[in-house]
């Protein structure tokens, strides 16, 4: 488990993998699952943004590797539906675990570091989550859900944005190597 | 495989954890009719293989009870046909049983509906080799007290005479024989006449003008003058009556099935039957009161029969010769035969 949150992949190449201090990530997600909860009752503006999303990707990118990004996309995404009000459990920990996945994969190939890249990379993913999120309602929960509406374009953008701003921040805590 | 899976740890890992929550989801989700989708996945999973299980068990059970567990079928076949005939057999001997019972209780309640008269049950035992004589013989003779010119009659109506004594059997004119001749008279004129066999099926009734009016089923009864029938006993029907020089033609349909005889009573005396209740099937027509000899009669056998069984009603012996003739109820009382010709 420590392996997993806090050393993060070794991977080959000339890609950094970083490295955070002890209960770094569990504890930023944590506050993006509180947060993402306390801000929903002040608005549906809350909505523009998915912190654990976000999180997630971060951590995932990161970390660089593809077996601790899942399992941390699956943990996060669990918990979101654990303190949703009408969720099955594993509909946003299917969503995140592939964005897990995705993200470590992505980050362990092509540098993440730069501000546009990241803005490009959590653009996509949030689509790709989308997708997987709408994907799995309609298949398993009989719902309708969309797989791409204006407003989830401008979700994305707004998130995208948020993301270069916050990733920024995230890298503080980062180990000196 | 290790290999393999080492090689593809991350992406394998990915399929497991989103198969996990997959089920997770599926547990907690609910389908139509509050069924889990985790058991309509089971049970859609399972159905085919169940379909597949239970044809491929179908198929090898019938291969089984089909062809090999089929060793002994022959023998088995063979018991059950076996079986089969001896059961038929005895299902032939019920139905002949039942049937003879039913006639036998037709003989017995005419018998214990009549016990004014002295009767002997008798059953026919063969039949004349002449085709043109109308005869058969019964299973009662001599030793049983049967004399010449005896009444025989069936709860349907007169069958014919006792012709011949033998030791055991004796032999019947039919009232169809052409020899024979019955005192007949017609229900509604009270017109006499004589049913004369003619070797036909049918007899025809005699002597009687052409001025009578005979309607078509106008019934024929004895008349009692050949002292061999006591009076009103049912002969049959008249068919179709034509006028004739110098008698009419008078064609009797007799009432007794004559072709199908297979018990009878026999007449011991010249007593006339009285009447019964409606609904018992009985020859005795309604006629005049019976006279006072016929009520001495009944007393005598009524006596008779309490004294041989006390507190039961007299039973007949029907059909089977008697190893005791004594016993045979009103033997005392068997008439003094006298062998009549039938008279106009």
């Amino acid at each position: 488990m420590d392996y997993i949150l806090n050393r993060g992949a070794r991977t080959s190449g000339n890609i950094e993998v970083h490295r955070y201090h002890g209960g770094t990530v569990i504890v930023a997600a944590f506050l993006a699952l509180i947060l993402q909860a306390f801000l929903h009752k002040y608005g549906r503006w809350a909505e523009l943004l998915d912190l654990p999303l976000l999180v997630t990707i971060y951590f995932g990118v990161s970390q660089r590797n593809p077996v601790s990004g899942l399992f941390l996309g699956a943990a996060i995404g669990i918990l979101q539906d654990a303190l949703s009000h009408d969720n099955p459990i594993g509909l946003y920990g299917i969503a995140k675990t592939w964005i897990g996945y995705l993200a470590s994969s992505v980050g362990a190939r092509i540098d993440t570091e730069h501000p546009a890249s990241r803005f490009g990379l959590v653009f996509v993913l949030f689509h790709f989550h989308q997708v997987v999120l709408a994907f799995t309602q309609r298949v398993l929960l009989n719902r309708s859900a969309p797989y791409f509406t204006p407003r989830l374009l401008l979700d994305s953008v707004v998130s995208a944005a948020f993301a270069v701003v916050l990733f920024a921040l995230l890298d503080r805590l980062r180990r000196p190597s | 495989m290790l290999g393999t899976f080492s090689r593809f740890r991350p992406l394998t890992l990915l399929v497991g954890v989103v198969l996990a929550q997959v089920l997770l989801l599926a547990v907690q989700i609910k389908r139509g009719r509050e069924v889990r989708l985790i058991r309509y996945w089971a049970v859609e999973l399972m159905t085919p293989a169940q379909r597949a299980g239970t044809w491929t068990f179908s198929k090898l059970g019938g291969v089984w009870t089909g062809y090999i567990a089929l060793h002994n079928a022959r023998t088995e076949n063979e018991q059950l046909r076996s079986e089969l005939d001896r059961l038929q057999l005895r299902n032939r001997e019920l139905e002949s049983e039942a049937a003879e019972g039913q006639r036998l209780g037709l003989l017995l309640n005419f018998r214990q509906g009549h016990p004014e008269a002295s009767m002997l049950a008798a059953q026919v035992i063969g039949a004349s080799a002449d085709s043109s004589s109308h005869t058969l013989f019964i299973n009662r003779g001599d030793r049983d007290q049967v004399r010449r010119n005896l009444g025989v009659i069936t709860p349907e109506g007169v069958v014919g005479k006792i012709v011949e004594v033998f030791p055991s059997t004796a032999q019947v004119q039919l009232i169809n024989d052409k020899d024979s001749g019955v005192g007949a008279l017609l229900a509604d004129t009270r017109t006499h006449g004589v049913v004369r066999g003619t070797g036909d099926p049918e007899p025809r009734m005699d002597y009687v003008v052409n001025d009578e009016k005979v309607h078509p089923g106008e019934l024929i009864l004895t008349s009692g003058e050949d002292r061999i029938f006591p009076k009103g006993l049912l002969i049959g029907s008249a068919g179709g009556a034509s006028p004739a020089s110098p008698f009419q033609l008078i064609h009797v349909h007799p009432a007794a099935r004559l072709d199908r005889l297979e018990d009878v009573l026999v007449l011991l005396s010249q007593q006339e039957l009285t009447p019964k209740g409606s609904g018992e099937s009985s020859s005795v027509v309604p006629a005049s009161p019976p006279p006072a000899a016929t009520v001495d009669a009944r007393a005598a056998d009524t006596s008779k029969a309490s004294a041989s069984a006390p507190g039961r009603p007299p039973q007949p012996n029907l059909g089977k010769p008697s190893a005791n003739p004594t016993r045979r109820v009103n033997r005392t009382q068997a008439p003094a035969v006298k062998p009549a010709a039938p008279r106009p």
